[in-house]
């Protein structure tokens, strides 16, 4: 592997992993602007870490805690949510 | 509340919810995801009130961000556990704010997923989970040590070489090999998985 790989890749795993700093976002995003391909690379480490993420055992969640969300958004529809959501669906 | 396996596709679950739908989108989304997402905060966060409290914020924000998420830089799960870490490191970095003098005990080795029962209420462990689980576990302690640090308690690889006492090169080496093991591990899985 030629060494600008091996750095995209460890740039791309730093990133997956949340450890990388301000400077090596940096570096990787102007690598993944020259090599487009790179991006395969940084989407499968993100996808093995989720996929570690979202293996614990799932726990017993509470149709009250549903019953809150659904009262928030109900609340903030048609206010300020719909507003956040419609600048989301432009950007 | 029941966490049966869902059949329907969470890509068409989250377009519905990006049309609007804060009904029975949001309601099968919550059935599929909030089990594993709370998994995931009471790990981050250790303690079940905070983690249900912050639960509630991520899947408002889910449901804010719908008209967001986009197939092709990423899968449903990854977008969730993505949201979910967030928040959760958010809650840890105010938490830190409240009481700057506590200190993070850690041990170099701890493993990231202990085997054996958890005192809360489990709901379903697949063998898709089992066999994540088992994968992580084959990678060696020092790799589980630094992503353990860096994806759950959000520290850049400065912080965890002087947590570890290690140099930076090695902690940037030993993330790009568990990552690399874990990149590889993934599609055995799958297949297995198919197979079986």
């Amino acid at each position: 592997m030629s060494e600008r790989k091996e750095r995209a890749e460890l740039l791309a795993a730093l990133h997956a992993a949340g450890a990388a700093s301000e400077e090596d976002e940096k570096e990787l995003a102007a690598l993944i602007e020259g090599d487009p391909g790179l991006e395969r690379v940084v989407k499968d480490f993100e996808d093995s870490i989720a996929a570690l993420a979202s293996s614990f055992d799932p726990l017993e969640t509470s149709a009250r805690t549903l019953g809150k969300i659904k009262k928030q958004i109900a609340r903030e529809k048609g206010g300020v949510l719909a507003r956040v959501r419609s600048w989301f669906s432009k950007s | 509340m029941s966490s049966e396996p869902q059949v329907r596709d969470p890509e068409q679950i989250v377009a519905a919810m990006a049309a609007g739908d804060s009904g029975p989108a949001l309601s099968a989304f919550y059935a599929q995801f909030a089990g594993m997402v709370l998994a995931l905060l009471m790990k981050m966060l250790g303690s079940r009130a905070e983690a249900e409290e912050i639960l509630q914020e991520v899947f408002v924000e889910l449901w804010r961000r719908a008209p967001q998420y986009d197939p092709a830089r990423g899968s449903v799960v990854a977008w969730v556990v993505t949201v979910a870490r967030c928040r959760a490191l958010d809650a840890l970095r105010a938490r830190s704010r409240r009481h700057k003098d506590r200190q993070t005990e850690y041990a170099e080795g701890d493993a990231l997923v202990t085997e054996g029962g958890r005192p809360d209420v489990l709901v379903s462990s697949t063998r898709w989970h089992q066999a994540l689980r088992q994968a992580f576990q084959r990678l060696n302690a020092e790799q589980r040590a630094v992503l353990e640090l860096s994806y759950f308690q959000g520290m850049s690889h400065g912080q965890i070489a002087d947590t570890l006492g290690l140099p930076v090169g090695t902690v940037k080496s030993r993330i790009l090999a568990g990552m690399r093991s874990m990149r590889t591990m993934l599609p055995v899985i799958h297949r297995a998985m198919k197979a079986s």
